[in-house]
């Protein structure tokens, strides 16, 4: 099977007024596949959302080479952003437009051929019918993750970038969150996201990354992260990766 | 530049736009009903003021030291109270009085009639108003009776009169009254106008975190700008041609030429035929893609709103100068001058309500405006590049 996601030897270098120059992303390699939901995980500043950024192309790599689609991150980077679906915890909606207003946007930008259509159908698909003309101003912030997650997924794209996207949100936000993401790898999509939430990525992910520093430190499956560290828990495994284990619970 | 894309961006921009109370407010509200208040308000409180001195020296009266009694009765019958003081000065200053008048010797034995006023006290100046027509209007009379006294006709004091001929058409004149103002004000407010819809589409986005989802699809940086340009440049249009038209009506309708005929004439007589509004439009189109791109770049190198409010409060001084001197009378507009941007623009507006526009400073206005708008376009463009300022934190 051919992956949906290559990243190869992935840099990202920021100008620091301090030190010149600060490596965010240093030198990251994985695949994923269709159907496969990967975790990033890390403490904050590890550099998951930069590493997300660059592949959803808002930042350009300093070095390497990552494919999406089968299309290059800098030189084919329309092409890229209308194969994925970008959602982040921040949601970024437009709280004076109504969702069928904010979904009809994103899906004209897209050339979503029969975008009406589509719009109520995933309209119906995460239940927001029935406020689908109410500004999203006005809205709890569950129901505004959901009109966030349908924005995502709203052009059926065969790659979702996720960051940190139950960040801040209640138990049943998250668990629709997750519900949403399960859903899609069940559809044959291939699911990228990143988390600091132990729980989540052990219960989600099919192969996860730790990624301290920009370079990712361990990466495999659950059972391959057990072998390779002796821990049962994700948590375990992160905290011993990380060296936080003298003073911590 | 895809066009379909173009046009879903823009409308979603002017959607977002025309929900904000905020923007409806600056574009809509302000022109539409500040500005006429305000104007029409000015010249009443001024009006009110001016009863108010007016009654109030009648009530406080003034004081005089004078030997002659038909300056007494003349004050009287003006209606002026006459109120005893030592200290005539005093009493002004401390507002015990109006105004005071005193008889001195004066030089070569003709008296002199001197009357103190305080001219920073409304009152009082009103007072002097009446006393120096009174006064005038005595010395007048005094003068011809003299001369009939001695059967002088009253015409030795006029060996010859002076009459002014003013050979410049009404709507020339006209022009010369609105071309002062005209272009200033437009330039002005189309700053003003879309100064808050470039920072909302910019620096607001930032501070809502929605940039990055816009930046996310596939709509190129290229397209994002340009219509985040045309619509910023639809507020700019919006409340220009707003304020335009309710100054034009506040201006016709407040009274603002006094008991100036010819005044009143000018200000109803407004030069903007269906040419001259051509030209006007012509000249603010490339003018407002160089003020809308260039607050589009400046904005968006702001964090949030407040931020980008102070980048961009500089700018309307940027205008304001040239504008205003674009709109002075006597400066010759040479083809070199129409290579300044804003000034450029205020001189073709001047020009055309005089009547007196000349091709080739038009022309020059008008390809500089355009290469200055290129110019801008590019630069805010560049500033959708740059992922430092995209991701400024």
């Amino acid at each position: 099977m051919t992956a949906a996601i290559q990243v190869d030897q992935i840099k990202k270098a920021f100008a620091d007024k301090k030190h010149g120059s600060r490596m965010a992303v240093d030198g990251i390699s994985f695949e994923v596949f269709p159907g496969e939901i990967f975790g990033l995980l890390g403490p904050n500043g590890a550099g998951k959302t930069t590493a997300l950024r660059v592949l959803a192309t808002l930042l350009k790599p300093t070095g390497g080479t990552a494919t999406l689609n089968g299309f290059d991150i800098v030189t084919q980077a329309s092409e890229v952003r209308g194969s994925i679906g970008f959602l982040s915890g921040d949601m970024g909606l437009y709280g004076r437009l109504t969702p069928r207003e904010l979904l009809r946007f994103f899906g004209d930008l897209n050339r979503l051929p029969n975008a009406a259509a589509r719009v109520d159908d995933i309209m119906e698909r995460f239940a927001i019918t029935s406020f689908a003309n109410s500004k999203i101003d006005k809205f709890s912030t569950g129901m505004k993750q959901k009109v966030a997650i349908a924005r995502a997924m709203l052009c059926d794209p065969p790659i979702l970038i996720l960051d940190e996207p139950t960040s801040g949100l209640d138990v049943p936000a998250s668990r629709a969150i997750e519900d949403a993401i399960l859903d899609a790898r069940q559809r044959g999509k291939c699911i990228v996201f990143s988390t600091h939430v132990m729980e989540e990525a052990e219960y989600l992910c099919d192969r996860i990354a730790v990624i301290n520093d920009g370079k990712i430190r361990i990466i495999g499956t659950m059972d391959e992260l057990r072998a390779a560290t002796g821990k049962q828990r994700l948590r375990e495994v992160f905290v011993d990766l990380l060296g936080l284990s003298g003073g911590g619970r | 530049m895809r066009l379909d894309i173009l046009k879903t961006i823009y409308v979603k921009e002017m959607l977002d736009q025309l929900r904000d109370r905020r923007a409806l407010i600056s574009m809509v509200v302000v022109p539409l009903l500040l500005m006429p208040l305000m104007m029409v308000g000015m010249v009443r409180v001024f009006s009110m003021i001016e009863k108010k001195a007016k009654d109030e020296a009648k009530s406080l009266g003034i004081a005089m030291k004078v030997s002659s009694p038909a300056i007494r009765e003349a004050v009287e019958k003006a209606g002026l109270k006459i109120i005893d003081k030592a200290d005539l000065k005093a009493a002004v200053e401390k507002k015990e009085i109006a105004a005071a008048i005193e008889e001195t010797s004066g030089v070569n034995g003709i008296p002199e009639i001197v009357f103190y006023v305080d001219r920073s006290n409304p009152t009082s100046d009103s007072a002097g108003d009446t006393l120096r027509a009174l006064l005038t209007e005595m010395k007048d009379g005094q003068v011809k009776a003299r001369l009939r006294a001695r059967n002088i006709p009253e015409t030795i004091l006029t060996p010859f009169t002076v009459k002014r001929v003013n050979i410049a058409p009404e709507r020339k004149m006209a022009g010369a009254v609105w071309g002062t103002m005209l272009g200033y004000l437009l330039l002005f407010l189309m700053v003003t106008g879309g100064m808050y819809p470039a920072i909302d589409m910019t620096a607001g986005e930032k501070e809502r975190k929605t940039l990055e989802m816009y930046l996310s699809s596939p709509a190129h940086r290229s397209e994002i700008v340009l219509g985040k340009i045309l619509a910023t440049m639809t507020a700019i249009f919006l409340t220009a041609m707003l304020t335009l038209v309710s100054i034009v009506f506040s201006i016709r309708n407040s009274g603002m030429a006094g008991k100036n005929p010819q005044m009143e004439q000018i200000l109803k007589t407004i030069p903007l035929d269906g040419h001259a509004i051509l030209i006007i439009i012509l000249t603010l189109l490339p003018l407002s893609v160089v003020a809308a791109a260039v607050m589009i770049a400046i904005s968006i190198l702001a964090r949030s709103y407040k931020e980008g409010q102070t980048y961009l409060t500089p700018l309307l001084f940027a205008v304001i100068v040239p504008a205003l001197l674009g709109g002075l009378p006597g400066l010759e507009f040479t083809p070199l001058m129409a290579l300044i941007p804003i000034f450029n623009a205020s001189q073709v507006i001047r020009s055309t309500l005089l009547g007196d526009l000349s091709t080739t400073n038009f022309l020059i206005t008008m390809c500089s405006n355009l290469v200055y708008a290129a110019v801008a376009f590019y630069f805010a463009s560049r500033r959708f590049e740059d992922e430092t300022v995209l991701f400024r934190t």
